[in-house]
């Protein structure tokens, strides 16, 4: 219980660093949203399970709340954060026959498309709600959220999984823990 | 980890070198480079440190002397190439001094075979499409008043190729995590050393703000902490003369963000036949090396 508690601090703060910056500067003028942090995403779910998923979701608005983005969108932003890294884990853990090893062109490009899922289910749930609260460009918003959800996922979302599994030795959560 | 998952981390490490201009831009020129370079360095040591301070407390136990010696020539070699190419990349405009900093993918092959080590010819082919890219790129706006640029850039890519081929040799048997943290520690110090000889007002005089700091933490934890660790563990399962190579494309994604991003961010790449020409020739050079063959493709099997 106690390594799990610390486990669980030590995904906050990681969270927390990669995160933290991007929310009190604005790195590409005209573009606000850019959230490196979805990186996280998959990791969170493939390597820590269902709480790992939660932390993501919860962080997520914690985010918001610090930076002072807090609305009732932040409910959809919620429950989008926890499905789309959720969805990657019940793929892996529940409907396919083998784990995800990053080993060969297929298993990357399934994860790929899976994280593209991910990203759309992600968007399909936030931009209505800010659409019908803001007075906003729901396509733009809609192609921003996919970016973020899907890009850095699967940029440096990727390497990193490669690296915590070879190099690290990280063990993803078995199938019946999930 | 194989072939596959080594060139796809190099490529990402590529991908992050290049928006290192992009982090740059969120900093004033009041901070000077090498400030920047000392606080990043010895912040991402510091994030290292604390993320597997076990893991890199047995591994100086176990190689002790060795490992900071080994840290030490690559940081030395690591400041060396960078104050040249700073020095050397204000006598050229933003896309011919992007090509000039990929002669290293040239350079590498011809060190590595004066040193009677073992070039394929899948490396030549390579190394003669991005040296063809170069010229074509840089050769249509080049003048003699760049000449001393042009030395200086030189130098600073032989040294780079130095570093890369120890790099290579050293994270074979050394871990890559332990090894990143001490050359960043080494990198900083030496960084201070000379930021205090150009600037001596020092630390005290940065124009702290959130913006500095935020991007200051971005840069430590992105590019000196994931970046260079994911380097020297792709090195592992890579050629020197490989990892080169892909560390060209830097040039295709420098040019794609001086393309698509703001000019207020970046200087602006006008892109012209020739420049297109140069990274197709680019672009061509990775694909002989990102391809396996199929004699390489049964080996990984």
């Amino acid at each position: 219980m106690k390594h799990k508690i610390r486990t669980y601090i030590l995904l906050v703060f990681v969270y927390l660093i990669v995160a933290a910056p991007f929310k009190v500067m604005e790195v590409i003028p005209g573009f606000a949203d850019i959230r490196p942090v979805t990186l996280l995403g998959p990791i969170y779910a493939l390597f820590y399970g269902i709480p790992g998923c939660v932390i993501f979701a919860v962080m997520n608005l914690v985010m918001d709340i610090v930076s002072g983005d807090i609305a009732w969108s932040c409910i959809a932003g919620l429950l989008a954060n926890f499905a789309g890294p959720f969805f990657i884990l019940y793929y892996w853990k529940r409907m396919s026959r083998e784990d995800l090893h990053l080993r060969s062109m297929s298993n990357i490009m399934k994860h790929i498309v899976l994280i593209i899922f991910s990203a759309v289910l992600e968007a399909v749930i936030i931009t209505p709600s800010v659409a019908f609260l803001y007075d906003v460009d729901w396509k733009l918003f809609f192609i921003s959220v996919l970016l973020n959800t899907s890009a850095f996922p699967i940029l440096f979302g990727i390497p990193l999984t490669v690296f915590i599994q070879e190099e690290l030795g990280f063990k993803q959560i078995s199938r019946k823990d999930m | 980890m194989n072939r596959l998952q080594a060139n796809i981390c190099l490529l990402c490490v590529t991908l992050c070198w290049s928006t290192e201009v992009i982090i740059f831009a969120c900093i004033p020129d009041s901070v000077p480079p090498f400030a920047t370079t000392c606080i990043t360095s010895i912040a991402g040591a510091m994030l290292l440190c604390l993320s597997f301070l076990k893991r890199i407390k047995e591994t100086i136990r176990r190689e002790g002397a060795g490992l900071i010696r080994r840290s030490l020539l690559l940081g030395v070699l690591n400041c060396a190439y960078n104050l040249l190419y700073l020095y050397g990349l204000k006598y050229f405009d933003v896309s011919s001094g992007a090509f000039t900093l990929s002669m290293t993918a040239v350079v590498l092959p011809v060190i590595l075979f004066t040193a009677r080590r073992k070039v394929s010819l899948k490396t030549w082919i390579s190394a003669a499409l991005v040296f063809a890219g170069i010229l074509l790129a840089v050769g249509s706006n080049a003048g003699v008043g760049q000449f001393i640029g042009g030395v200086l850039i030189a130098s600073g890519c032989i040294i780079r190729a130095v570093f890369i081929i120890l790099l290579n040799d050293y994270s074979a048997s050394g871990d890559p995590v332990s090894l990143s943290a001490v050359i960043s520690a080494i990198v900083g110090v030496l960084s201070a050393v000379l930021w205090l000889i150009t600037d001596p007002k020092g630390f005290g005089v940065l124009p702290w703000n959130t913006q500095i700091i935020a991007s200051l933490v971005i840069y430590s934890y992105f590019i000196v902490a994931f970046a260079q660790t994911l380097n020297i563990f792709a090195q592992k399962q890579s050629t020197p003369a490989n990892a080169t190579i892909i560390y060209s494309m830097e040039i295709v994604m420098s040019v794609l963000w001086g393309t698509v991003l703001p000019a207020s961010l970046i200087d602006r790449i006008e892109l012209t036949p020739w420049i297109i020409c140069g990274l197709v020739m680019v672009v061509l050079g990775n694909l002989v090396v990102l391809i396996p063959s199929r004699q390489e493709k049964t080996g990984e099997a």
